[in-house]
């Protein structure tokens, strides 16, 4: 087909359509839905007792402000990656705070190793934390999905990553503040690492949950 | 582009007139070995593809480096297509003929009488024995058979095979 034709053909079919927010308004409207829904099952969950005392501990607040961190900055990463032409650099957003918060998991096992050895380490099965992560992720994750299928997601793996880290990071967020399970190894496998199961899982539906555009 | 977004056509024409030169020289410059087809290519799926994602364009932001994003998209899968393709596709010379001229599988210590050979070569089908004649006796290469007796090429190898397998069932051997 000749190049003029089909800009005549498109010009012929030139709908209005709706524009995609300011990204900053989109981060801010998938965080004000996940929020309300997080905080929502916390509330229905109850808060920890000793919640207060926890937020005393360095390990505790680190790792929870690394993984709301990791949240916001996986959102504009997703985001991002559903606009054409946004900078490259919004994609590695969510590395920095990811590192701070797996070294804090691991500067915590390290910690208890040392004072109580490989064999005082707790550690038990605790095959709650996968549901629980994903029940309170379901809601940020669909209202994630919806929003970056509105985009065009030119690298669907990607993007599904990035936008299912940003789900699981805020779940167990949430997770700790009613879950009262804190011993390092319970921390890193069972919570994080349901936040990294769901994140392979996801990407590896991903060109399933966001088709390409053309 | 926001009046594209508004449903404006005319804004939208001349938008994608203005834009396909830029495409062109850009998508050149990044694939220099591509042909001028390959980068016409490029060129009409940007355009495609920008009409399909034209809402995820946000008005009062920069315009170029949304289509810049969306053209090295379309390159790159472009670039992708062409050398799969190059790898299971090699140049082949200009030949003639489809098979080399091989004589007929016979087995070597079977000679047949000449004149039973001959007699049964006289009783196929004219199109067969006319086959037989020129490939195996006369020992002509398929194109002047072709030539010859305007059969196919095709046509000539289907002749061939079947007289061969008339022959050997006349001749008392097993097909």
């Amino acid at each position: 087909m000749n190049t003029e034709k089909l800009i005549e053909e498109l010009g012929r079919n030139a709908r209005p359509v709706r524009p995609l927010a300011m990204p900053g308004r989109r981060l801010l409207g998938w965080l004000a839905v996940s929020m309300i829904a997080v905080a929502s099952l916390v509330m229905m969950m109850g808060l920890r007792a000793d919640l207060a005392t926890k937020l005393g501990e360095a390990s505790f607040t680190v790792q929870q402000i690394a993984s709301l961190a990791t949240t916001i900055a996986a959102a504009i990463a997703a985001f991002a990656a559903s606009v054409p032409g946004e900078p490259r650099w919004k994609l590695w957003l969510p590395a920095a705070p990811l590192a701070v918060w797996i070294a804090s998991l691991g500067h915590q096992c390290w910690q208890e190793w040392v004072r109580f050895g490989v064999g005082g380490m707790e550690f038990r099965p605790d095959f709650i934390c996968i549901p629980a992560i994903a029940m309170i992720g379901i809601v940020p994750a669909g209202a994630m999905v919806a929003m970056v299928r509105r985009g065009a997601p030119f690298h669907p793996r990607l993007t599904i990553i990035l936008g299912t880290l940003a789900a699981g990071a805020l779940a167990n967020f949430g997770l700790r503040l009613f879950h009262a399970s804190d011993a390092a190894l319970m921390v890193l496998v069972w919570q994080f690492g349901s936040v990294a199961l769901f994140t392979a899982l996801a990407g590896l539906q991903g060109r399933r949950l966001l088709p390409r555009p053309i | 582009m926001a009046a594209a977004q508004r449903g404006d056509g005319a804004s939208y024409v001349c938008l994608l007139r203005d834009v396909t030169p830029l495409l062109r020289r850009v998508a050149q410059r990044r694939w220099p070995s591509a042909g001028a087809d390959h980068i016409e290519d490029v060129v009409q799926d940007t355009l495609l593809t920008l009409h399909a994602v034209r809402h995820t364009y946000t008005p009062g932001r920069p315009f170029e480096p949304w289509l810049m994003g969306i053209l090295r998209h379309r390159l790159a899968d472009s670039v992708r297509r062409s050398v799969r393709r190059s790898s299971r596709e090699f140049a082949v010379a200009n030949l003639e003929e489809t098979f080399s001229d091989v004589p007929a599988n016979m087995e070597e210590e079977w000679l047949p009488d000449r004149d039973a050979l001959h007699k049964a070569i006289a009783g196929l089908s004219p199109a067969q024995r006319r086959a037989v004649e020129l490939l195996k006796l006369k020992e002509m290469s398929l194109k002047e058979a072709a030539a010859e007796t305007g059969m196919s090429i095709t046509a000539l190898k289907v002749a061939t095979h079947r007289a061969l397998k008339s022959l050997r069932a006349v001749l008392g051997r097993d097909g």
